[in-house]
């Protein structure tokens, strides 16, 4: 088989190219590692701080688990819990996943919800996140003290002039939350508290 | 071709969006305001930046045959790059323009001007003409951006122009008001240009007219 001299080159050519390309991508990737993570780490602890009742402690640094779901709780200095809060997926979103942050407190009811991601409709949708009124109205809601759906569908939560999936979708998920809080808020409730011991034996508190 | 014929040439008369029509999944998808138009377009730049001073350093090196994938390779590892700075340091930003930052790779008018300018010219003309191309975008996208979020919401880089009580026009948010804004923005533009043209034109016969008459008059 005969390879000519330009294959040759043609081939170093990209590969010299690629591997460049990966080195350069690769460096920026250590370099933004940390900061990105300190961003992402900011934004989850404002989303926290919209949604937990008031706490002294750090959530994030006493997140625990359950069923593959990351719980962060809320306390007091005394180590007091005051609230928890999760994020709920709602999958059938007008377009996408949209992801919902949601506080409840230990007697199951709802301390305030806030998006947290979404690609819905601008101006339609999107109303989820900038519609003040309609966020409020799932503050103080427990399971039982709603219809959980929106009015079209003969429940208690306004849908949208031109918008009904997305609503519909949010106020799906947020129900689904506090099902999850109904069926394992023993294990949560008593999670809590225990990784609270570990930290405030680490800090030297007791 | 002088730098300031560079400059002019890249940001005005072969615009990327008035002119050439290019970029427009970016134009029409990002722009819902203003402030959404110019961070898109200062991603724009710095990956056009990048890529046509390395496209023009390694004119000559890369062989022929492989020069759009190598061409490709370098504008993907550019926005890979910026991506990566924005999620860091711009993490709000980032969050909005979203998956519109990684399509810059296969935005045509970056590869373009690697394909037709960087790979035939000089390192310092290329970032002219980087500057001058991408300045022209960003200006396309605030343009457009501003014209959406004035008219759909009333506000201009999120401070309010026509106070609390305008009532959003929601067609100038949703993707069909970036159409009818865009086309209006082209109209306005060609008239424009024309008018630039026909006054040139007369300035010129002007011109040329003058020696005769001097003599009719002398």
């Amino acid at each position: 088989m005969n390879i000519d001299k330009d294959q040759i080159r043609m081939v170093i050519a990209l590969f010299v190219v690629a591997i460049i390309a990966a080195g350069v991508t690769g460096l920026t990737d250590i370099f933004t590692r940390a900061p990105i993570a300190a961003a992402q780490k900011l934004a989850l602890h404002q989303a926290l701080q919209q949604v937990l009742p008031e706490h002294r402690n750090d959530p994030q640094a006493e997140v625990f688990s359950i069923e593959d779901t990351a719980i962060y709780p809320a306390k007091r200095a005394n180590g007091e819990l005051t609230g928890l809060a999760w994020e709920v997926v709602a999958p059938d979103g007008y377009s996408g996943s949209i992801r919902i942050l949601v506080g409840v407190r230990p007697d199951a009811s709802i301390q305030a919800i806030r998006i947290t991601y979404h690609r819905e409709t601008p101006g339609l949708g999107d109303g989820v996140t900038k519609n003040k009124p309609w966020l409020a109205s799932f503050v103080d809601q427990t399971l039982t003290s709603k219809n959980w759906k929106v009015k079209k569908d003969g429940g208690d939560f306004d849908q949208f002039t031109g918008a009904t999936i997305t609503p519909r979708a949010v106020v799906k998920a947020v129900k689904a939350a506090l099902e999850f809080f109904h069926s394992h808020h023993k294990i949560m409730l008593e999670q809590a508290s225990k990784h609270s011991d570990i930290a405030h034996k680490e800090a030297g508190i007791e | 071709m002088n730098k300031s014929d560079i400059l002019a040439d890249g940001f005005w008369h072969n615009n990327t969006i008035f002119t050439q029509l290019l970029g427009m999944c970016p134009l029409l998808g990002v722009t819902t305001s203003a402030e959404n138009g110019f961070w898109m377009g200062a991603a724009t730049v710095l990956v056009l930046i990048g890529s046509n001073l390395v496209v023009s350093m390694v004119r000559g090196v890369i062989p022929k045959n492989v020069r759009i994938p190598a061409y490709i390779t370098i504008i993907a590892a550019f926005v890979t790059v910026v991506e990566m700075a924005m999620n860091a340091w711009m993490h709000e930003m980032y969050l909005v323009l979203g998956l519109f930052i990684p399509l810059i790779v296969v935005n045509c008018a970056i590869l373009g001007r690697a394909e037709a300018f960087a790979s035939k010219n000089s390192i310092s003309d290329s970032l002219v003409d980087a500057i001058a191309v991408g300045g022209g975008f960003t200006f396309a996208l605030i343009l457009l951006g501003g014209v959406r979020e004035i008219l759909g919401q009333g506000d201009l880089f999120g401070f309010s122009v026509f106070g609390e009580s305008y009532p959003d026009v929601l067609m100038f948010i949703l993707p069909p008001g970036a159409f009818i804004a865009l086309g209006f923005i082209l109209a306005g533009i060609n008239i424009f240009n024309a008018r630039l043209q026909r006054n040139a034109d007369t300035r010129a016969q002007a011109v040329q007219a003058l020696p005769k008459t001097a003599e009719v008059t002398s």
